[in-house]
């Protein structure tokens, strides 16, 4: 439950850099290099990812199709589009923000 | 993804879900082979990757969600459930859509004319500053006139130039008219004289070639253009542009087309289009100058910033100032001090010309909206029916909603499917409605419509129309869903899931309103419809004072312009041979047909009390009392020298002598008046008197005055005929065609058929009501017994166990019939109430019925309480018949 409340509000924000950076990629492999990459730390529940996929596909800022794995199954693939790199930009200015704010208090209260 | 993308995927959700399926069924898998390459058995792995997964379901319903229209969608699965449902109950359904439907289309229907003959604005430029002018005329026939003469126009045109643009616009007449391509035949075409500026003051634009200007109206006589509609236009000649510059034959003289009017001005009487308008200065040439010919209507644009009320008083100033003039040549010099002041102060109206003024809608207009008003109340009638079939279903399905809620469905779910069950009936029976009312609106003009007098009017689907279906649709929704949608949402899920019986008494007083209603609804219609049978009835068997059975009237026009005398002499030859004709037993001609439109004239009355006074005037040839069978009760009928030039003998009715010779004997006595020009001496003398007939069957016959026909060119030939007039006709019109070529036959009709058209309003009122009161009736009993069943069936049980406790079969029947009785009571109670402020609305359309009547009361309630007995002798039979053990099994 904390590990996934941690999450809470930052899940889009981490999957648009996970796509701007990495290219195209579906759901299993965005839950996985999240996993991998935070290491453990920030687990999600794994379903959840992908309602929170739509939600960005439906805003725009990502857009999907199928493809075909190595495995030969299709799978949906994500990429971010330019509308999601500008909302990722002023995304992360925002968090930058707010996590400055959180370790000030931290620091000095 | 976009509102469109979104909005498609509500209408393709087995593929939006496949796809959302196997995107996480792709996750699942993967994970499942990485947990088993680590070394996991494959049911450890999967049980792992269902923890860590979440509830596949529930993802999928959110992630659905996100990609279409969630409110769309749950509104697509109630169409489709809704429609299911119908489907299933499919006779119950039928029977309230059609129902519906029939109510809906009448009032679409009635609507649709409304429309088209009262509410839509004449297609011209501002119409709301359009009027035209009327005056009262003191007599009960037409208390109102709107027709003016040249002098008195030029008068008030001037007076008023400065306020208001007056114009003059004749009454349209139809005329014979021969085109170049017309060959032998002549056409009736329906004409109308307007002054030079009267399209200029309207509006109208030319589609062809020009409209008239004012240069067109400068010389009686002098100006033989004319204009042609765009619907004529394109009827006769097929939109040809070449038209423009043709001339062409009206009566007896030639006009060049010179434009075509543009296509959405069709005249200023809605229902009656004309085809042809001639300049105001080529109409009959005595009437310039000439107070005695009224033949126009006077319409006006009020300038801008003038308002109405300072241009009538300018006009009206103008109006009495020329009437106190006319005043002396008027009256004679011994008429009343009174009657001379009322005649100059008479008020000069000024009335909105917005919509165009129409005789027909004067005719029409009541008539209409009480059908409207009565289609309406079969619509709450038939609604309320629905209402009820709804609510009973709700019942029966208290089980399925009280399971709904308990597995987590909204309230609001519930009460939306319900209204869109609802929704989907009434939009069946307005889609039936509408086609039904398409159908039976032309009908309806078809009707009203004859050879001489066609009436077309334009039908057509516009914003008011489509505003009045939609509402229409909506109101009966709400009428018969709401109810249905609360009770459903009111299911409790603990009660309703344990029993199916409960609280029986509950629901039957939910329907008990509608009951009442419909008993309501039921009674108004019913009384309406009958005071108007009853009307129709007792004007149809009114004895008109002739016989209208085996006449035949043979209508004529001249076909050249000959002298007089000689058309005179014709007309009696031929006279003579249709006498000899085989089947005819009497033939004579007048001006005027019995219940046609007939001259009233001042005559004067030497030696009596009166000075003047009004009476109709008819010209006939000798033999037309015999054909008729107009008795004769005093003096001599009018034979054949009483045709020369110096016959003076007249023949009065029964109602003028014994209204103004009132003790003494009429025949000898002097009648002195100016039938027509020829007329020098105007001293007649009264040599005969006859018993009254009728020529408005509404009116008690006026005082009328028979004077031989001298020279009058045409006239109809009525022919009493023994045996079958239809096959008489043809022959007779032979027989003209071979006795003379001066004039011909335009039609032959039956003096019954001309009865029926007289009657036309009436009959059309008593048919379409009488029609509806009865579905009313049908409707209201259907509720009533619809009603009563449900409730023996629900309390079958109840009743049961009373009959084996030993309740007799009488007592049975009154708990049954008891909870309805009061209801109805009070339903009959409010609807004769309704019904009676309601008759003051019809009162001015009946003849000799009264709303108070001992029949006008007797007839609708008994028939409301009849229906209502059988309606409930089922039910009752029923519960008699319940067998104890049976019902106490029943559960």
């Amino acid at each position: 439950m904390a590990r996934q409340d941690a999450l809470q509000g930052s899940l889009p924000l981490l999957v648009l850099k996970l796509l701007a950076r990495r290219g195209p990629l579906h759901g299993y492999a965005v839950a996985t290099r999240i996993e991998g990459m935070s290491d453990d730390t920030l687990r999600v529940e794994e379903g959840s990812l992908y309602p929170a996929l739509h939600r960005l596909e439906e805003a725009g800022w990502i857009k999907a199709r199928w493809a075909k794995t190595e495995t030969g199954r299709r799978a949906r693939v994500y990429e971010i589009t330019a509308a999601g790199r500008r909302q990722l930009e002023s995304e992360e200015v925002r968090w930058k923000a707010i996590t400055a704010a959180i370790g000030k208090i931290l620091k000095h209260a | 993804m976009s509102f469109w993308s979104r909005f498609a995927n509500v209408f393709r959700t087995g593929r939006l879900e496949r796809e959302l399926d196997e995107e996480l069924q792709f996750h699942i898998d993967a994970r499942i082979r990485e947990l088993t390459a680590a070394g996991m058995t494959r049911e450890a792995a999967a049980a792992e990757v269902a923890r860590r997964f979440g509830n596949p379901l529930r993802l999928r319903e959110e992630s659905r969600d996100v990609k279409l229209l969630p409110w769309l969608d749950s509104l697509v699965r109630d169409v489709r459930l809704g429609a299911r449902m119908l489907r299933k109950h499919s006779v119950v359904t039928s029977a309230a859509v059609v129902s519906l439907s029939l109510a809906l289309g009448a009032c679409v229907a009635a609507f649709s004319l409304v429309d088209a003959l009262i509410l839509r604005p004449l297609p011209v430029r501002q119409p709301e500053r359009l009027v035209y002018l009327a005056f009262p005329t003191y007599t009960p026939e037409r208390p109102e006139a709107d027709t003016f003469n040249d002098p008195l126009f030029v008068s008030l045109r001037d007076a008023a130039r400065r306020r208001v643009d007056l114009f003059a616009m004749s009454t349209q007449v139809m005329r014979p008219a021969r085109f170049a391509d017309s060959g032998d035949e002549k056409e009736q075409v329906r004409t109308q004289f307007v002054s030079g500026d009267a399209f200029d003051r309207l509006g109208v634009m030319p589609a062809a070639g020009r409209v008239f200007a004012a240069d067109d109206d400068r010389q009686p006589g002098a100006h033989p253009v004319a204009i042609v509609s765009h619907a004529f236009w394109v009827r006769r000649f097929g939109g040809d542009p070449a038209i423009v510059g043709r001339w062409f034959a009206l009566e007896d003289r030639q006009f060049q087309i010179v434009g075509v009017a543009e296509r959405r001005f069709a005249g200023v009487e809605p229902g009656r289009p004309t085809d042809v308008w001639l300049p105001y200065a080529m109409y009959n040439p005595r009437a310039f100058g000439n107070f005695a010919f009224g033949w126009f209507r006077v319409m006006g644009r009020v300038k801008e910033n003038v308002r109405f009320e300072e241009a009538q008083s300018v006009l009206q100033a103008a109006f009495t100032r020329v009437r106190r003039d006319r005043a002396a040549q008027f009256f004679g010099p011994g008429q009343s001090p009174e009657v001379i002041a009322r005649f100059v102060a008479t008020p000069l109206y000024l009335q909105s010309a917005a919509t165009g003024p129409s005789p027909l809608r004067r005719q029409f207009e009541r008539p209409l909206w009480i059908l409207i008003a009565i289609a309406a109340l079969v619509v709450l009638i038939a609604g309320s029916n629905v209402a009820n079939l709804f609510l009973a279903r709700t019942a029966a399905r208290e089980h399925e909603m009280a399971l709904r809620l308990s597995i987590g469905a909204g309230r609001g779910r519930l009460i939306q499917q319900m209204l869109v069950e609802s929704a989907l009936a009434a939009g069946a029976a307005c889609a039936c409605g509408l086609l039904f009312g398409k159908v039976a609106a032309p009908a309806v003009v078809g009707m009203l419509t004859s050879p001489d007098d066609p009436v077309h009017l334009d039908l057509r689907v516009d914003w008011r129309f489509a505003a009045f279906a939609g509402a229409l649709t909506l109101l009966t929704t709400a009428l018969f869903g709401i109810a249905p949608a609360l009770r459903a949402s009111r299911a409790t899920p603990m009660t309703s899931l344990k029993t199916s019986g409960g609280r029986v008494g509950e629901r039957a007083s939910v329907m008990r309103p509608f009951v009442a209603i419909q008993v309501a609804f039921g009674l108004v219609v019913l009384f309406v419809g009958s005071l108007l049978v009853l009307s129709f009835a007792r004007l149809s068997s009114v004895n008109p004072g002739f016989a209208t059975s085996d006449v035949l009237l043979l209508w004529l026009e001249p076909v050249q312009r000959v002298d007089a005398n000689q058309q005179r002499r014709t007309l009696l030859q031929v006279l003579d041979h249709l006498r000899a004709v085989p089947g005819v037993v009497a033939v004579s001609s007048a001006e005027f047909n019995a219940l046609g439109r007939a001259w009233t004239y001042n005559l004067r009355l030497p030696g009596t009390q009166y000075d003047t006074i009004e009476a109709t005037m008819a010209p006939v040839t000798p033999g037309y009392f015999e054909t008729m069978r107009i008795p004769l009760l005093e003096g001599r009928a009018f034979v054949a020298r009483d045709l020369d030039a110096n016959s003076t003998a007249i023949v009065v009715n029964e109602t003028l002598a014994k209204r103004y010779f009132a003790g003494g004997p009429a025949i000898g006595r002097t009648v002195e008046a100016r039938f027509g020009e020829i007329d020098e001496k105007g001293i007649h003398e009264i040599v005969g008197v006859v018993a009254d007939a009728r020529y408005d069957l509404r009116q008690p016959a006026a005082p009328t005055v028979y004077i031989p026909l001298r020279l009058r060119t045409t006239g109809t030939i009525h022919v009493r005929v023994a045996g079958d007039p239809v096959a008489l006709a043809s022959r007779l019109r032979e027989d003209v065609r071979a006795t003379t070529r001066s004039f011909r036959v335009t039609s032959i009709t039956s003096q019954s058929a001309v009865v029926e058209r007289t009657l036309l309003r009436e009959r059309l009122l008593a048919l379409l009501s009488g029609f509806f009161a009865l579905i009313g009736l049908v409707l209201a009993a259907v509720g009533l017994y619809g009603v009563l069943s449900y409730a023996v069936v629900r309390r079958t049980r109840e009743i049961g166990i009373r009959m084996a406790l030993g309740a007799r079969q009488s007592r049975v029947v009154r708990t049954v019939l008891a909870e309805t009785a009061g209801t109805t009571m009070i339903g009959a109670a409010c609807g004769l109430a309704g019904a009676l402020y309601l008759s003051r609305f019809v009162e001015t359309l009946l003849f000799e019925v009264k709303p108070l009547d001992f029949w006008s009361l007797a007839l609708p309630l008994g028939t409301l309480f009849a229906a209502a007995l059988l309606a409930a002798a089922l039910p009752a039979w029923r519960a008699v018949r319940v067998d104890p053990v049976v019902a106490l099994r029943y559960e």
